[in-house]
Order: C-alpha cells, then structure tokens, then sequence
C-alpha cells in the first residue's frame, strides 16, 4: 500500500538519478536531510546475494524509497496474473452475463413514447437545399455537370468480332444432344410390378431392334440396394452418350413456310382464254341412228355426217338445214372432207367399201376441178403387186346421180378414212388382229392403193397424216408409232399409259398429238419433249370417244361417252422453251345418253371458235 | 314519304299538260304517274278518255319505281326532275299466219305485197291480207333472200337470190299477175346470202357467201372484196354508202363512187345481220352472242357501241328498224323469238312475241302498221302494231 503522502520521499516526481551521487533524498519539514537508506550492497553482495538468497526472485528495490521489499503471494499472484493478461482483481468475473441495455423482450413501455418527426416522412430539406445550391451553381456555370461516358462500346471487346463467319454459323447451327431424361420408374431398383415386363413384352423387347426399343434396359426388381449389381451396360451407355455427345453430326432441319397454295401454278381464268365455245346454238335433226362421224368443209358453210341409218347428210352450218341426203346402203363409220379447198369431195367408210362423193355443194369452178382430179388417170398402167385386194371402180347409175363417184373396195370392213392435208391422198383403215394390211394409202388422182406396212404391230385404232412433214401417225391400242414416209421407217413411237387408245387428233403445227382412250383419259404428247404424254388429263367419267384440234384457235376438245364434251385451252409457244399451257375451259353439255353412248365424235369449224358434236341420239350439235 | 319535284313534258299535242312543277311522291310508279296525267288532262277536258302513258326520264324508260330509277341514273332528288310521257305502245297482235311448204329465209314487205323466198326454191307474193298471190319459181337451189326494186303503178321489179350461185330479177304484173324473169345476174363463185337494193332503186348488193360484194345493175359494176369469210348481211345506207357485216367479226362500210372502204368497226363475234335507220342514223347489228348492238357508222376509229340490247337466248337472225320510229326496232332469233325494242329502255326489251314454235329467220316492216316474221316452222306471221305519231 502506498500512500500518496510517502514522506520517506519528499522530492516528487523526478528522476532518482539527479540524487545518484548524494547522500540524501529530499528534505523534511523541518528541514533536516532525509537520508538515503545506507546501502552497502555492491555488486559483489547483489551477486551473492542472486546465488543464495532464496527470496531474490521477490525482492524488489523501490526506487524511491531505496528500499527492498519482499513480495508475498498474493502479490506475487498478482503480478503473474497481470503478466498473463488478466485481470489483476481474483474477484473480478469478466465473463459476467451482459445486461441488455436494449432487450429484445417488448416492454410495456416504450424507450421513447417520442412521435416520429414529420422530417422522418419527407423528402430530406437539408438535401434539398444542398442540391438547389448546386442546381444553381450548375445554372450559373460555376459548375459544369459530370458528363456521363459512354462507354458501352468501349467497355466491352467483341472477342468474336474477326471470327471466320462459316466457323460461327456452325457454332449458333450447333444443336446439342437432348439431355437425357431424368430416371424414372422404369429405372428404379424395386419398381412397381406394372413397370416389370410381362413375357409377351420381354419377347418383344427381344425381337426389337436396338434402335427401336422404347427401353434400352429390362426393368429388374431387388428387393434391396445392396442386391443391385452392377449394371452391365454401363460403359456401353456411356460411350453412346459421348459418341451422341461429340461425334453425332445434327443438323437443323430447315422448314421451309410454303403456303401449299403458292406451289399450285397459277392457271389463267377462263374468261381471260376467250373466245372458245360456251353454248348450244343449233341443233341439226334429221338421223335416225347414231351419228358416228361428222367433217366440215373447209369453207366452213357445209356439214357432213355419217350415221348408223345408212345415210350421209349435208347440212348447212348457218342454219341447221339439211340439204341433202344420199343414202348409202350401210352403217357409215367415217366421214372426211377433202381439205382441199378447191376440190369438193367427201370420202364416206361404210361397211368395206369407201365410197368417194361429190356433193354439188360448192361454186361451179370447183365442182369441175373435183371432177376432173377424179377422172385424171394414167392410161394403160398396170396395178402394182400386192394391191390385188383393193378394187378401184366407178359409179354408175343411181348412184352418180346421188354423187357417188368412185368405190375403192376393201378386203374388210373399213373403220376410218383420213385425208391427206393436199387432198390427194387417203388413207383408210381395216382393224384385224392378225394380219399386217390394215392400213392402205390411196391416191386418189392416179387410183392407186399401197399398204406401207410389212409387219404386224398391233390392233391398229386410227391413223393421221402430219399436217405439214411427210409423216405418218399409226395409233395402236397402247402405242402411237410415227413413220417418215419418205424414208420409209419408223421415227418414234409414244407410249401412251392407257389401256386403250379410242381416238388421235395432230395439232395443226405439228408438234403435239393428243389421243384419247377408253379408260377416260386423254393424253397430250409433245414430240420435242419425250416419247411419253407431257400431260394425262382425266375430265371425263366415261370412255373418251372422240379427240380435235382447232385449226386456228388454240382449243382442243373431246367427247366422251358421259355425255359432254370438254374444251380445253392449249397454247403452245413457239420457243422450245415454254412446255405448252393447258387449261380446261368448258364442259358442253347438250347430248342425251343412249344406250350408254354418249358423244361419239367432235370436230371444230375451220375458222370460228365453234365445236361440232354428233351423238348416239342422232343429233349433232353446235356449241359457239 | 318523300316528295320529288316533276315537271311533265310530251311531244305529243294531244295530251299536252301545264308545265308546272308537280310535288310526286318518290315511290310512284309508271300506274300512279299514268293517273296523274290522266287526271289532269280529265281537268282540261272533260272529254278525255284514259289513256296509258309511258314515262322517260332523261331517254331512259322508267320500268321501276322513280326514286329507284333516279337513284340508279344518279339523278339528284332535289332539283325539277324533267319526265317526258308517251303513250304506251300496246303489244303487237298477231294477224295472220302464211303458211309455207319450207323453211322461210327472208321477206321483204312492200306497202300492199310481201314477197317472201323459202327453202323450197321458190319465192312467192302475198298480199298484206294474207293472201297468197303469186309464186316464183326458176331457182335451182334454196333461195336465201328477196328484195323489191321498183315498184311503178301496176308492174314492179324484183329480185331473188339463191345458193345457186344466181340472182334472178323478175318483172311482175299486179294486174294481170303474171311474172317473168329479165334477167340473170351472175358473177358470184358462191352462194348469194342476202342483197339489198339502194333507195333509188337503180342499183343493187348483192353479196355472196365468199366474201365479195358485187354491185350490179344488170351486169356487175364493180366488185369490192375485203372481208376474209363470208359476208352474211349487206345494205346500202344511202346512195353513196355500202355497208356490209361479216362472219370475220368485221362490218364494214364502202364508198360506191370509189371502190374503197370508208371504215371498218370490229366486234368480237359473228355478224348476222345488220340494219341502218336513216332517222337515228345508228347501225343496229345481230350476232351470234345474242347481243343486238348498236353503231354509230360516222365514227372514224375502230369501234365503238353505244348500246348493247340482250335479251335473246340464241342467234340473233334478223335485226330490222323500225321505218316511221326512230327508237324501235324488232329483232328475230333462233330461240324462236321476235322482240321489240326501244332504244330509249335498253335493259329489256318492250314486247316478246313468241308466236314462232322453231327458230325465226327473217323479221321486216310494213310503213302501214304491220310486222312480219318468217322462220323454220313454215310460216309467216304479220303482227298489227300501234303506229306512233312520226317524231319530227
């Protein structure tokens, strides 16, 4: 314990070394010198002093005093507490519990009942008034606002800027592997038992493809972890997925948006393909049987037709009148009008005769060329071999009064005649399976008859000549050949896809045939392009019997057994370029069906849009 | 009920109103606008007997009611809409019926005589009356069409042309009836299809199916070919104009002093017969689309048609104007129907006469009140219709 009033010292507060060297420390009341305590410890006697006395480690030399003192223990406790850091009082706890100040239990009263100031609600005035002091020093120009840098751009660096373009398509083309569906309870090791296959499933799992299987495991049942084994095909799946993973090419599907409609080529309106024929006109009556074949002059006034009744009719276009009538003596199978159009001759196929005729229908100049083309024959010309079987012959009698002229009798019946586009040659066909004559050419100013063919090639159902080239259509039941007469052989031969060819018809250019068949089809070919049809159109329900072409108009039609006959638009372009254009324009209807027959044959007029149809009714009709 | 504003005018002296402005209800029809005139016109006179009237609004008939009609024209309701009434022509009645032994092609009907040509080569007379007078044998083929050239006092010309290529004219006297041929014309390397004779009756046109026209007067004049298929119809518009319809789409019109061809008006289809009329000065045309159209033949460019007439369902056959009417004009046609039209209501025609049972080949006028029409069922019918009083 140490007083503050410690008269054992009485200098204060200095260092003890400014009183080294004197015997004395300060002075007392009284004023007497306070002696220093004698010490006659020198260094000799602290050593001994070390060494022996037990008690040195807790003497302490007061300096101020000049005395040692012995510490006791608790001071010596003391001191090695406060050595450690602790706290010197024994008593003293520091790990007291603390007494909240501010506890989180809630009072009854509050710390403050103080209401909360308005400023606690409102925007802060102090800030206000800092802020419209610096609105004011920025209106004022003493302060100029921060810019904001822009530095979007700067701040960020395209890595992929100078990238090769085709290696970041594949990048963004890049469709990763679909993630594997997370496990389910097929893969559990104790599923319920509906997840298990039955034995029909096992052996259908068996039987599957790898690739086609729903699962690539058999769901197993254990009744416990533990009893899992390892899965076998472990590695396996795991290489398939790596393989899916980085080496299976995928690549996006690019889906085109068509509209289907855009696909469909724009065909153009009927009503831009004006003029073609749209309605019944006339009506010529007077047949009693069918009509199986109508032809028109090329003059365009006069009508031929040929009917079951045994008569041939000459009607005159403009007013359905009949003006004349020859009786035959046979179903007529065919008419045909010399084109010619300084002759007037009608070439008539009844039964096996073809019959050629001279209807007085024309100006007196013409009448006489016909008569003397008929007449012209070399004297004293021996008929060629193989042409015994056809038998030229005049008329005589009756008969010339009718208008009969010449009869080329045939070796059978006669089912078509054609004329050539002079008018100076025919050709007529005699249908037989079996034998190679069934196609003769005539010429009519010297009478002769030829059979162009040596073999046989099939049934054949009708023949054309080329308009303008030396060729020759033979239409078969499947196929139509085209011969060059003047190299005598065969140029191409078209396949048509029907079962059965009904009827041909040559486009006035030359270039295109259409024929129709008794399986309701009709077959557009274009010899430029290809042995096969260029187009099949199926309008008719029934057989088409009948196939035309307008020599000027760009129209085709044909007539079928339903009924109706179908005018189609047909342009074709002069570049080889453009396949020709086919629009279906019309259906004319107008005949009755008889017997299941319906419109047998279809002819256009020479120079109007008109199309001529003769029927099983026995009418023909004019559609314009 | 809205009101419209009218005012009633007529060229006709006998049924002159006052010219004041009426207040006529909008939805008055033809019936209601009749009464109306009726009455005033019993206001006038008490003599007055009813009479039913027509009524035209701007040269258009009213057939519907009149804010409809004015609504379609676009006439404006608020000013004085002017209305012109006539007196409604009645139907043509059917007089009497001649029978024939063939097809009639063609009739040409003079004051007192119809000559007529049919299918069974002979041409034949008859009166007005009905009365067969006289035939004409001598064609070797059908005869297509027959014409009066002169008629002086008691004796006349007249000519026949057939498809034999020949064109007969014959002198006739109505006295003595008694009929002998003068003289053959011939020149054509066709058919004759129809001929016309000009109105001074000195020269004819006669026009074949092969596309020339020849003028003649007793040996051919002069030749003017320019159609590429058969001329169907031919006429003459007066003495010094030619004009000819085609089935090459074209007609065309001929100046006879030069040979050459004044103008050319295209149509689309077929002509069939053509028709002038001197007092409207319009062509009127027939083809095979069943539209009766009508051209102006002064027009210098190509073609223009003021007005298409439809109603026919098949060819139209024969167009003919009517001589004393410069609105009406009938037409023939192989749906086995004869029209009467007035230009002035072009939607429909005025009256249909359905007396023919097969198709109609030939139609014709008398000056003295009287319609012919000939056809495929032998027959030719007259028809008595209500002359109008000549417009001036």
């Amino acid at each position: 314990v140490i007083s503050l009033h410690d008269i054992r010292n009485t200098v204060g507060n200095i260092p003890v070394e400014w009183y080294k060297d004197f015997p004395h420390i300060g002075y007392n009341l009284d004023g007497k010198k306070i002696y220093k305590p004698i010490r006659n410890k020198d260094e000799l006697d602290d050593f001994l002093d070390k060494m022996e006395n037990p008690e040195y480690w807790r003497t302490v030399h007061d300096k101020q005093t000049g005395s040692d003192i012995v510490l006791s223990d608790d001071q010596v406790e003391l001191v090695n507490r406060l050595q450690r850091g602790q706290f010197g009082d024994v008593n003293f706890n520091e790990y007291e519990p603390m007494v909240e100040f501010f506890s989180s239990d809630v009072m009854i009263h509050p710390i403050t009942n103080r209401p909360a100031d308005k400023r606690s609600f409102i925007p802060s005035l102090t800030e206000k008034e800092k802020v419209s002091k610096l609105v004011h020093a920025i209106k004022m120009g003493w302060l100029k606002p921060r810019r904001v840098e822009d530095d979007g751009r700067g701040r960020y660096y395209d890595l992929w800027a100078s990238e090769d373009s085709s290696i970041l398509a594949r990048h963004r083309m890049h469709l990763p592997a679909p993630k594997i569906p997370l496990p389910g309870h097929h893969e559990s090791y104790n599923p319920p038992p509906e997840y298990l296959f039955t034995d029909e499933e096992r052996a259908l799992w068996e039987q599957q493809d790898p690739g086609d299987r729903k699962l690539p495991f058999v769901p197993r049942k254990y009744s416990s972890l533990r009893q899992v084994p390892a899965f076998s095909h472990f590695i396996h799946e795991r290489f398939e997925r790596c393989l899916d993973l980085y080496l299976c090419p995928r690549q996006r599907k690019m889906r085109v948006n068509v509209n289907p409609e855009d696909l469909i080529p724009q065909l153009p309106k009927p009503k831009d393909l004006q003029p073609f024929p749209t309605t019944q006109s006339l009506v010529y009556r007077g047949h009693s049987g069918l009509v199986r074949s109508i032809s028109v002059s090329p003059s365009g006034q006069w009508l031929a037709s040929g009917s079951d009744d045994g008569s041939v009719r000459f009607w005159e276009v403009c007013s359905s009148r009949c003006m004349k009538m020859v009786q035959v003596g046979g179903a007529v199978k065919s008419v045909a009008w010399n084109p010619n159009p300084s002759v007037c001759l009608l070439a008539v196929a009844l039964d096996s005769v073809v019959l050629i005729l001279s209807p007085s229908l024309a100006d007196k100049q013409v009448i006489l060329s016909s008569e003397r083309l008929l007449s012209a024959q070399q004297e004293g010309e021996e008929p060629a071999e193989g042409n015994g079987s056809v038998v030229w012959s005049e008329a005589e009698g009756e008969e010339l009064n009718q208008g009969v002229r010449l009869k080329i009798q045939h070796p059978k019946a006669v089912h078509q005649v054609v004329w050539h586009a002079k008018g100076d040659y025919l050709a007529s066909v005699m249908p037989d399976n079996t034998s190679h004559l069934q196609v003769y050419i005539h010429q009519l100013s010297r009478r002769r008859s030829q059979n162009p063919f040596s073999r046989n090639k099939g049934l054949v159902q009708c023949v054309s000549f080329h308009p303008i080239r030396p060729y020759f259509f033979v239409a078969t039941q499947r196929s139509i050949r085209i011969y060059n007469l003047v190299k005598q052989e065969m140029t191409k031969k078209l396949q048509a896809n029907s079962k059965w060819i009904s009827s041909m018809a040559v486009h006035p250019g030359g270039d295109h045939v259409i024929c129709g068949s008794y399986d309701c089809k009709l077959s557009w070919f274009d010899l430029d392009l290809s042995t096969k049809p260029y187009k099949m159109l199926r309008h008719h329900k029934k057989a088409v019997r009948g196939v035309a072409y307008h020599r000027l108009y760009p129209l085709f039609a044909s007539a079928s057994d339903d009924g109706s006959v179908i005018v189609c638009h047909g342009t074709v372009y002069n570049d080889l370029l453009q396949n020709p254009l086919i629009v279906p324009v019309k259906v004319l209807r107008g005949h009755v069906m008889t017997h299941d027959l319906g419109v047998l044959d279809v002819t256009f007029h020479p120079t109007q849009p008109w199309v001529f149809s003769s029927g099983a009714d026995a009418t023909i009709r004019l559609f314009t | 009920m809205s009101q419209i504003q009218a005012r009633f005018f007529t060229e006709d002296k006998r049924y002159v109103v006052d010219d004041v402005p009426f207040s006529i209800p909008a939805a008055s029809e033809v019936q209601e606008l009749s009464n109306v005139i009726n009455k005033l016109l019993e206001a006038k006179n008490a003599s007055h007997s009813k009479v039913e009237f027509d009524f035209l609004v701007r040269g258009q008939f009213l057939r519907t009611s009149l804010s409809a009609h004015m609504e379609t024209e676009s006439i404006l309701t608020e000013e004085v809409v002017e209305i012109e009434y006539v007196e409604r022509i009645t139907a043509p009645e059917p007089e009497e019926c001649m029978m024939h032994d063939d097809w009639i092609s063609s009739a040409d009907a003079d004051a007192e005589w119809i000559l007529t040509g049919s299918y069974d080569k002979t041409a034949r007379i008859w009166s007005t009356e009905g009365k067969p007078v006289m035939t004409v044998p001598g064609h070797t083929d059908v005869v297509k069409d027959v014409a009066w050239v002169k008629r002086e006092g008691l004796t006349s010309l007249l000519l026949t042309a057939s498809l034999d290529q020949t064109v007969l004219l014959w002198e006739w006297n109505s006295e003595r009836n008694k009929v002998e041929a003068r003289h053959c014309c011939r020149g054509h390397a066709g058919s004759v299809d129809t001929i016309s004779v000009d109105p001074t009756g000195t020269k004819v046109r006669l026009e074949r199916a092969r596309q020339k026209l020849k003028r003649q007067q007793r040996t051919p004049l002069m030749t003017l070919s320019g159609h590429s298929e058969a001329v169907s119809s031919v006429l003459w518009c007066d003495s010094e104009e030619v004009c000819s319809a085609s089935w090459d789409h074209t007609i065309r019109i001929w100046d006879v002093d030069t040979g050459g061809m004044k103008t050319t008006l295209t149509g689309s289809k077929v002509f069939n017969c053509i028709s002038y009329s001197p007092l409207c000065r319009r062509l009127a045309s027939g083809s095979t689309d069943r539209h009766i159209r009508l051209w102006d033949p002064r027009t210098k460019d190509g073609s223009l048609v003021l007005l298409s007439l439809t109603s026919h369902t098949g060819w139209v056959t024969a167009v003919k104007w009517a001589p004393s009417h410069e609105h009406q004009l009938v037409s023939g046609s192989l749906d086995n129907l004869i029209k009467l039209w007035d230009t002035r209501s072009c939607k429909a025609p005025l009256y249909d006469l359905a007396a023919h049972e097969d198709k109609v080949f030939c139609v014709d006028w008398t000056e003295s009140g009287l319609m012919l029409s000939g056809g495929a069922d032998n027959k030719l019918y007259t028809y008595r219709y209500s002359a109008q009083q000549a417009e001036a």
